[in-house]
């Protein structure tokens, strides 16, 4: 492996991982974002964790919606027509 | 923050009409965000079932009132806001907590995978994550991953659970979020970024055992 340049040397992994939700938000500073990002393109390891992190995010919006139970709909549905009436 | 829509203005107006199939629709769009933000400040989910019932009569007594400055769903996660916020005040027996003020430290990954200070390579990995993108498709959009997302979603702290819940499960924007909890960006991004190493964490142990 080649000797750490600098930049690389900015982060360690364990603030990568601290990191990721500031980068994926967008809330890093340019200078953070140039030091993250050259960590990602040297880091297989941490690579490899933001994409899991992408995909957790991804499987997170994938999840069926809940039903709502028929009896509360039931229930508001009366409450929509007292308040039709009032 | 998100200029309100036409779609908005045509379903108040609906609303204000007194037509129920408006209504029906307000309810399918609306009451999973809702039960989401109820459930971060009160304890129980039929105590956030019952302050959803409860937000709704004031949306619709509100509805006259309704000026469009923010978006009808930001609106109306505010107001379930305020009345769980009330609710639990109620009902905590000591000082209320507050489920979105982030408490202490607390890691993204397990300290014991990176290199101690007094190691070659310290902060690193002392071995890779897997590679999900290898696994087959079929595996993590198996019935038993998603319902393990749904466990460790459902079982995270108070506050982490309704962030995620609606950024990552229902896709609302952070500054819709930060609105309709009345907490600052930074407070959101912590609980989200919790929340997200708590569920990811999870899922590693699923996929790698």
């Amino acid at each position: 492996m080649a000797e750490p340049t600098r930049l690389q040397r900015d982060y360690t992994c364990q603030e990568v991982v601290g990191l990721a939700s500031e980068y994926l938000e967008g809330a890093m500073t340019t200078e953070q974002m140039t030091a993250f990002e050259m960590h990602l393109n040297f880091c297989d390891g941490c690579f490899t964790f933001l994409d899991q992190v992408r995909t957790t995010v991804g499987m997170a919006h994938a999840l069926p919606e809940e039903e709502i139970p028929d009896e509360i709909k039931a229930e508001l549905r009366q409450a929509f027509n007292d308040w039709k009436g009032e | 923050m998100a200029a309100v829509g036409d779609e908005d203005a045509t379903l108040v107006a609906r609303l204000r009409e007194g037509e129920e199939r408006a209504f029906e629709e307000a309810v399918a769009g609306l009451y999973p965000a809702m039960l989401a933000v109820a459930r971060g400040y009160v304890r129980t989910r039929s105590v956030a079932e019952e302050v959803v019932q409860e937000a709704w009569l004031g949306v619709l007594k509100g509805l006259e009132r309704f000026e469009g400055r923010s978006t009808l769903r930001t609106w109306v996660l505010r107001i379930v806001a305020n009345i769980a916020r009330d609710r639990a005040v109620r009902e905590a027996r000591s000082q209320p907590f507050s489920s979105f003020e982030p408490e202490g430290d607390e890691p993204a990954v397990e300290p014991e995978r990176f290199f101690r200070a007094d190691e070659p390579y310290p902060g690193g990995w002392r071995s890779f994550p897997t590679d999900w993108q290898t696994l087959p498709e079929s595996r993590l959009l198996a019935r038993e991953t998603l319902d393990l997302v749904t466990s460790a979603i459902d079982g995270l702290p108070e506050g982490q659970r309704t962030v995620i819940t609606l950024r990552d499960v229902m896709g609302f924007g952070a500054d819709e979020v930060c609105e309709a909890l009345g907490i600052s960006e930074v407070n959101q991004r912590v609980l989200l970024h919790r929340a997200r190493m708590r569920v990811r964490t999870r899922l590693e142990r699923h996929l790698d055992g």
